[in-house]
């Protein structure tokens, strides 16, 4: 009797029904979300309007299922955390970052499929409960009521059925437990972080060909089906033409894409951008599409006249955006150069001026040194000894320094073993405990490397002298072109990235048109991001 | 006691067999690569070889390479690694074997020409010789470990036998008598909670695997 009546004592089947009801209410939500998002989103796909609807689409979608991971976490017990995706640069990749992001379609799924899964639990609980309550219903209410078959019109007839319906709450609260299972992983494989694979060039060029073929054969076989059944039927207007049309739509868009993304040389003709190339050549096949409309309809007063200028006014004013934005993109590259012309001037003038107080400096005394030792040989060779001793110490220290401004340069375990082993080598003398993840497949350019080193460096050595921290996780990764280096400390933060090690840094990694984010607020934690293209 | 040397600069590979010969050593070969190295290694069974790091034909860690890969072949002959810069890694790699008969030291220590034919002594003998640096960067980890529970004195003696010198011989560079540094190896040990040992070699072996360990586990 104990173990049948312990899940009705136990949280789980109160929590489990809680979950369900935030569930229904945020699947409503959603359900209004993706519809009004969805339509719009389709309605104004050919202009510029859709990137903003897509991404505000992503940011609904996006905190929905931050809520329902929030109700899956606090009440089914499952840590699950919807993973935050990078955003792309550049206007229209933005909306296809969003198109592309497995998360956000994972996301709609577990959206759409909410509200059916909680409807079940919380209906059957509504019954149970609604027999349960039957008999005080009859002490006040003096109605009849219909269960099934049978009416129900006193006190004393209800009460079997109150039985049954804590019989019931008794076996749903047993039922709860498989369900919120089930819901579990549900939650887990479509609101969890692990971020999808990210498919490489080839397999992105593979998948839209296969696309794309699929897309023609079933075209073409829908149009002979059309053509046959046109044929058999024997009217006399040609009514296929109509679906005929609209497939040199569904055809001839993809298309076209594709064999922009294949020929480079067809968006060399327009600015050098892939964009306005897809862009030019959809606005051109709506417009044979709305004139063989016309044609085929009135060929009277030519409407399409007007969509036409829009879309080639669009065109333009994509044409400009691009044009101007390349202007800032060279200008950037100028000044990039420039920092990187300075960087390289003040690093060679501070190796010469290195080696010329430094090294250079104990070499002449090295010598002078043994000059004088070579003469005393004979009258004084104990003072040739003496001097004998501070010559080799000369040449000791001048070692020293010389291998200081090496290992300033480049450290020499980096150019023997590449990145990881260099940072891991950094790792183990650090007295804190730090996490090391570095996920490459190659090795990057060497310029590339050695900043990358020098910025986990640095941000190591701070977190370590300035932070307080106990724990550092450095994480060095591709992310499409570009390395990124990150290093993220869990101390009080308040770092201030326009000064001295973190300025250097900066000039450093802006020298390779590279970009450094310093976040360290008041509190912490702080992290430093080096994205550095390697292209 | 015969020595192979791997060095691709002509000055320092005539320099230091010059430096060996005058010595007592028996120079059998001096080669440019880790391959060429690796051959006389194989043929010659030296009793011990001194190895560049940096060695054709890319100039990065052929000579690390070359040595652990001969070590594993021809056990017998022992590696002692000279090298302009030092780094950990390389050292923890060539330690890890736990068998002795290497050493790792910058090449500035062969100016100090009594201590280096003694490291190449005392390598080739089953010893080990670790550059004073190696050593430091192996302490500066384990800062706030038992290491800290060591007077400066037994910290000063830890790390001349961390570098693989005898009892004689750090009683010789701190001036103390051997009956001393005795005592104070004796209390390290202790500290360190390692097993004493009457082989000095295998000794300074336990004091490198404990440096070595990993502080957080």
């Amino acid at each position: 009797m104990g173990r049948i009546l312990r899940p009705l004592i136990s949280g789980g089947p109160y929590r489990a029904l809680a979950f369900y009801v935030g569930e229904l209410v945020l699947g409503i939500v959603a359900f209004v979300l993706l519809v009004v998002g969805w339509v719009l989103t389709l309605v104004f796909c050919i202009t510029p309007l859709v990137v903003p609807l897509l991404i505000g689409l992503r940011i609904g979608v996006g905190l929905l299922a931050q809520a329902e991971a929030a109700l899956v976490r606090g009440l089914l017990g499952v840590s699950v955390h919807p993973p935050v995706s990078s955003p792309a640069v550049g206007f229209w990749n933005r909306g296809l970052a969003v198109l592309r992001d497995p998360a956000f379609w994972k996301q709609q799924a577990h959206l759409l499929a909410a509200a059916p899964i909680a409807l079940i639990p919380i209906t059957v609980t509504y019954w149970a409960l609604e027999l349960v309550a039957l008999p005080v219903w009859h002490r006040w209410a003096d109605s009849t009521d219909v269960i099934g078959f049978i009416d129900v019109d006193s006190v004393s007839e209800s009460l079997p059925f109150a039985a049954a319906g804590l019989v019931l709450l008794v076996v749903i609260a047993h039922l709860l437990g498989p369900y919120t299972a089930f819901s579990r992983r549900l939650g887990h494989r479509l609101l969890s972080g692990e971020p999808g694979r990210v498919l490489s060039p080839e397999e992105r060029r593979a998948r839209r060909l296969q696309a794309l073929t699929i897309d023609a054969l079933i075209s073409t076989a829908i149009v002979i089906a059309l053509v046959v059944i046109w044929a058999l039927t024997s009217t006399r207007y040609f009514w296929p033409v109509w679906p005929l049309l609209a497939l040199t739509l569904v055809v001839g868009i993809p298309g076209w894409v594709a064999l922009v993304l294949e020929r480079r040389e067809i968006s060399r003709l327009t600015l050098g951008s892939k964009a306005i190339a897809i862009q030019i050549g959809i606005s051109a096949i709506l417009a044979g599409f709305l004139v063989a409309v016309w044609a085929i309809t009135t060929s009277g007063y030519f409407w399409p006249i007007w969509p036409i200028l829009a879309l080639v006014f669009v065109a333009v004013a994509h044409g400009a955006i691009v044009y101007a934005r390349r202007e800032h993109q060279i200008e950037r590259l100028e000044e990039s150069r420039a920092a990187a012309v300075d960087v390289q001037e003040s690093e060679l003038l501070r190796i010469e001026r290195d080696l010329h107080d430094g090294a250079q400096a104990r070499l002449v005394a090295l010598g002078m040194s043994i000059g004088m030792a070579e003469e005393k040989l004979r009258t004084d060779p104990e003072g040739a000894q003496l001097l004998l001793a501070e010559a080799r110490t000369d040449a000791r220290q001048a070692l020293e320094e010389l291998r200081d401004l090496a290992r300033g340069i480049r450290p020499p375990i980096l150019t023997d073993r590449g990145l990881e082993a260099a940072i891991g080598a950094l790792v183990t003398r650090a007295p804190l405990r730090v996490s090391l993840t570095v996920e490459l497949e190659e090795r990057p350019p060497a310029g590339v490397e050695t900043a990358a080193y020098f910025v986990v460096a640095e941000a190591l050595a701070n977190a370590i002298k300035h932070s307080g921290a106990t724990r550092v996780a450095i994480s060095i990764r591709k992310i499409d072109d570009d390395l990124v280096a990150q290093v993220t400390d869990d101390g009080r933060g308040g770092a201030d990235a326009s000064g001295g090690g973190l300025a250097g840094l900066d000039q450093r990694v802006r020298a390779l048109d590279g970009t450094l984010r310093v976040a360290s607020p008041p509190g912490g934690p702080t992290t430093v991001r080096a994205d550095l293209p390697c292209a | 006691m015969r020595v192979v040397i791997a060095e691709d600069l002509a000055l320092l590979r005539d320099g230091l067999s010059r430096l060996l010969r005058d010595n007592g050593f028996e120079v059998v070969a001096a080669v440019e690569d880790g391959k060429a190295l690796q051959r006389v290694i194989a043929t010659e069974k030296p009793d011990v070889a001194i190895v560049d790091i940096r060695l054709p034909p890319t100039f990065r860690d052929e000579g690390v390479r070359a040595a652990l890969e001969a070590r594993r072949r021809t056990p017998e002959t022992a590696i002692l690694v000279v090298s302009q810069y030092v780094e950990q890694t390389y050292a923890t790699e060539l330690l890890a074997d736990g068998r002795g008969g290497v050493g790792y030291l910058l090449k500035d220590r062969i100016m100090d020409v009594t201590e280096f034919v003694d490291a190449v002594r005392r390598v080739a003998e089953g010893g080990t010789a670790l550059d004073p640096e190696v050593v430091a960067q192996l302490f500066s980890r384990r800062r706030d470990g038992p290491l800290e529970r060591l007077t400066p004195r037994e910290l000063e003696v830890l790390g001349l036998m961390a570098e693989g010198r005898s009892n004689a011989g750090i009683a010789q560079a701190l001036v103390l008598t051997v009956g001393a540094v005795e005592k104070h190896v004796a209390s390290i040990l202790g500290k360190l909670d390692l097993p004493p040992s009457e082989s000095d070699h295998r000794r300074v072996l336990a004091v490198l695997t404990y440096l070595q360990e990993d502080p957080e586990r």
